[in-house]
């Protein structure tokens, strides 16, 4: 007989199974007596705590890093470099913080990049002024 | 508006010219678990991050290294270094992690390494 502990992780694998991000489908903010512990627990689960969630085989591709891939990953060790965060802490920002949607969604380098750019914002190094007046000049060049 | 202030330097003081983990070696005190003892994963809780797979959780496991000294990787996602702590690779029985996993394979095992605190004695 499993003990409480292991049934409980093993209702937990199965209900996070069934958490993918909602594109299509409506979505509401539940009432409190709406979330159970074990529905809780599932919607705090950590991003990147993936093993033993029920899903089907991936395609496995071989593929060359592109330049922005490359230049993101120095980006990120420079700011290691010089301090600005340890490599536990870009873990959690990349694969934890930006929560299940975006680490699921989004390209791996992607997490990277966008994570990156949180960092400067949130230690106050860069404003969102700063970064979005940046994005929308560049994205100008290109109009 | 005031910034707060990060110290960028701490961890590079430390760590220059000897490594990390090897930076923390003789700052996690004695370990509580030797080599070959039996341990249960505690089911703690899951606030904003840890590395401790939650497929972990309750089950039994046999030390198999006492591995290194670190912070855990819940402090260290926050930058702070003030609590190493003992790091165990563990082994455990495919058996007891999946309710599914075939006898014909009742051997296989998987090894994975966890900080102290998640550990109990069995």
């Amino acid at each position: 007989m499993p003990s409480p502990v292991r049934q409980k992780v093993m209702q937990h694998l199965n209900i996070v199974g069934l958490l993918q991000p909602a594109l299509h489908k409506e979505t509401h903010a539940p009432y409190p007596d709406e979330v159970d512990n074990a529905h809780y627990r599932a919607y705090t689960r950590m991003s990147h705590d993936v093993g033993g969630e029920p899903d089907v085989p991936i395609q496995w591709e071989e593929k060359e890093e592109e330049v922005w891939e490359h230049n993101t990953f120095v980006t990120c060790e420079v700011l290691a470099w010089r301090g600005v965060w340890n490599a536990e802490e870009r873990r959690r920002r990349q694969n934890v913080d930006v929560g299940q949607t975006q680490y699921l969604g989004l390209p791996y380098y992607g997490r990277w990049l966008l994570t990156a750019a949180r960092i400067l914002v949130d230690k106050q190094y860069v404003t969102i002024s700063e970064l979005s007046n940046k994005i929308d000049e560049v994205k100008k060049r290109y109009e | 508006m005031s910034k707060p202030h990060y110290d960028r330097e701490h961890h590079v003081k430390k760590a220059t010219g000897i490594g990390d983990p090897q930076c923390f070696k003789g700052e996690a005190g004695p370990a509580k678990f030797k080599v070959g003892d039996k341990v249960r994963v505690k089911d703690l809780p899951d606030i904003f991050y840890n590395r401790t797979q939650v497929y972990t959780r309750g089950a039994p496991a046999t030390v198999a290294e006492l591995v290194y000294e670190s912070p855990p990787a819940e402090d260290e996602a926050w930058d702070n270094c003030d609590n190493p702590e003992w790091f165990y690779s563990l082994i455990f029985k495919q058996t007891d992690l999946w309710p599914d996993y075939s006898d014909t394979f009742a051997n296989d095992t998987l090894e994975t390494e966890l900080p102290e605190r998640w550990l109990e004695p069995m």
